[in-house]
């Protein structure tokens, strides 16, 4: 069932994907083909790829429980809200935070999940900063 | 004599201090890597990528600490194969089943040692052979045309999908949406954008870097989610790491039979350190196992995969500095680091940055003493890398995948695209869709394209031209075989295995 729906989405992807390289505005041409045929022959490639798995499924994967998708859940939005706030709240901030998260899921002790996550963002921070020289966001909100 | 000349350059390039330094880096960080069992050499080199790039490393340094994890992790794998039976990376899969099995007995020390003496004359023939092999091969590529090279990456991707995965269409469709993601941004032939969906950060076309660790290292953190254990716990007796002259002499057979096999392995494009290993484990059982003693601790079952996957992990490299075409997915984010310090790998790379490819050469010698050095008396360090628990590892390395694809446009669009991938990783790699192919053709898709285009324009839009020459209808034939083979192999093989029913072979 699973690689069915799965084809089924990427037959969709596809025929956008041909689709839309069918359409593209073409000035002038360079070559005999131009930017149309790669992409279309890509599609026509992958049609038959995805018949193929339409036709002869794979059995199905043994796909978590409730409870490891709501995990996982977490963690993607987390690192979605990690990824907005870096740069208005800083390196540091964002960082000891989303680690202190990250290591209570995976079953830490939050005491020390503060402790570590406190631990590594300063170090991350001087040590690329300051060692490296790669610059890492300051944080707007500190008048970075 | 031409490239004994050419390596002494290359050792004057290996040897400058700076040079020195990031080789013993690589070589240590990738030993670390090795050893940890939820990141694999991809991981780190990609994470690693962008952090090159942003402090500005020389080209020759940067790609001398990375090609030292790379081989650095295929010392570190063994480590904990023999110690814990948990292998560091899947080429040291098969090092579990003697390497192990030798520990139980309190062989734990010569085993360690007999891998990493073995490892060491392995990367030391692969070595000579990159030597020898590298500026022949890349003289004849440099009469390649469009047309070769565009059969020539055909052939290199047929080979990866036939071997990446079970499921050939599966694997071809995880190629095919590389080359899919390839196709995004600016049409450099005619400045046409190109799925950008008006986007202007999709201009300059997906970042390989974003994608690598998205799918590499994001969805590793979310895989490790479902693991029911907590951490690991390093408990295994070790004993001195030592070994009798008496068992190098007996175990010299199969690491130099491991060390030859895995080279030829790794030329290959899409066969990669894996399969070398794999491989030798199965010829040295047929070799050797004459009083059926594989499987209960014997050396040999861990001196010839050791090698194999080592000399493999050298020469991978051949294809990836001659041809610019990589075979693995460790080597096709190499390739993506080297293309974005502005080197065209390829046979050209010989003669226009003689120091970056002779450096790297004469680099992998003196790293390759560096692990040996490095790994005798050090193991029992490497272990207690094992006592982190992963509620701080996973973290750490979550922090580090940000800092990384942040630093390459200091865009939080990355970072977002990143976390995209990762979720489509983990699917990916629960529904049995390879990942490294998606890697290879975002890499060579545009390579692809412009060799093509090329093509047709010599020969005036005739698409006869592209199956002319005799190389390319050798490569088109090679490409064909590879992709069917695996098959016919399979089909093969379950026949016999119906008639001989009960052994199980590897």
């Amino acid at each position: 069932m699973t690689d069915r729906i799965t084809g089924g989405l990427l037959l969709l992807i596809t025929l956008g994907y041909a689709y839309m390289g069918y359409h593209f505005k073409v000035g002038f041409m360079a070559d005999p083909i131009g930017p149309k045929a790669f992409p279309l022959l890509i599609a026509g490639l992958l049609f038959l790829f995805i018949l193929y798995i339409l036709i002869r499924p794979d059995p199905e994967p043994q796909w978590p429980g409730l409870k490891i998708w709501l995990n996982m859940a977490l963690v993607l939005f987390s690192l979605v809200i990690y990824a907005y706030a870096l740069v208005p709240l800083g390196f540091i901030a964002t960082t000891t935070l989303e680690v202190t998260i990250l290591a209570v899921i995976f079953k830490g002790q939050l005491w020390k999940g503060i402790i570590a996550s406190l631990v590594l963002s300063l170090t991350l921070y001087a040590g690329f900063v300051f060692l490296l020289d790669i610059p890492l966001p300051v944080g707007k909100i500190f008048g970075g | 004599m031409d490239v004994f000349h050419s390596l002494m350059m290359g050792f004057s390039v290996a040897l400058r201090p700076l040079n020195l330094g990031v080789a013993f880096a690589g070589c240590l960080v990738g030993t670390v890597i090795g050893v940890l069992p939820g990141i694999g050499p991809i991981t780190g080199v990609a994470i690693l990528v962008p952090l090159t790039f942003a402090i500005k490393l020389p080209p020759e340094s940067a790609l001398i600490l990375l090609a030292g994890i790379y081989y650095g992790a295929m010392y570190g794998g063994s480590t904990t194969s023999i110690l814990l039976n948990v292998p560091g990376e899947t080429a040291s899969v098969v090092t579990t089943i003697d390497g192990y099995q030798m520990a139980r007995q309190g062989r734990a020390g010569p085993a360690l040692a007999i891998s990493a003496i073995g490892s060491f004359i392995a990367g030391t023939i692969s070595v000579i052979g990159l030597m020898l092999f590298g500026p022949f091969l890349a003289n004849v590529a440099i009469r390649f045309g469009p047309a070769e090279y565009l059969a020539l990456m055909v052939f290199a991707f047929s080979m990866i999908s036939s071997l990446a995965g079970r499921n050939l269409a599966k694997a071809m469709i995880s190629t095919l949406f590389g080359l899919m993601l390839a196709t995004v941004g600016l049409d450099p032939g005619s400045a046409v954008p190109r799925y950008t969906f008006g986007q202007l950060k999709l201009y300059d076309g997906m970042d390989f870097l974003v994608v690598a660790i998205g799918l590499f290292a994001i969805s590793e953190v979310l895989s490790l989610l479902e693991e029911t254990h907590t951490g690991q716990t390093a408990k295994a007796e070790m004993g001195k790491v030592y070994i009798s002259f008496k068992e190098f002499m007996f175990s010299l057979g199969a690491i130099l039979r491991g060390s030859f096999l895995g080279f030829f392995i790794g030329v290959l494009p899409g066969a990669g350190a894996s399969i070398a290993s794999f491989i030798s484990y199965t010829l040295e059982k047929r070799v050797s196992n004459r009083n059926d003693t594989f499987g209960k601790g014997d050396i040999r079952g861990v001196a010839g995969p050791e090698s194999a996957n080592n000399a493999a992990a050298g020469g991978a490299l051949i294809p990836l500095l001659t041809l610019g075409i990589p075979g693995s997915g460790t080597t096709a984010v190499l390739l993506g680091a080297i293309m974005g310090m502005n080197i065209v790998p390829g046979p050209l790379m010989f003669q226009q940055h003689p120091d970056v490819v002779w450096g790297l050469v004469a680099s992998m010698y003196i790293g390759n003493l560096m692990l040996l050095v490095l790994n005798l008396p050090l193991v029992g360090l490497f272990v207690k890398i094992l006592l982190i628990p992963n509620w701080f590892l996973i973290p750490a390395v979550t922090a580090i995948s940000f800092i990384g694809v942040y630093s390459v446009n200091n865009s939080p669009f990355d970072l977002l695209l990143m976390i995209a991938f990762g979720l489509l990783g983990y699917l990916m790699k629960k529904m049995d869709y390879p990942l490294a192919p998606v890697i290879l053709g975002l890499v060579l898709g545009e390579l692809m394209e412009t060799n093509l285009r090329r093509a047709l324009s010599l020969s005036g839009g005739d698409w006869g031209y592209l199956f002319k020459s005799p190389i390319s209808i050798t490569l088109w034939v090679l490409a064909f075989v590879s992709l069917f083979a695996p098959l016919v192999f399979r089909k093969l093989g379950q026949m016999k295995n119906e008639a001989v029913s009960g052994e199980d072979e590897l």
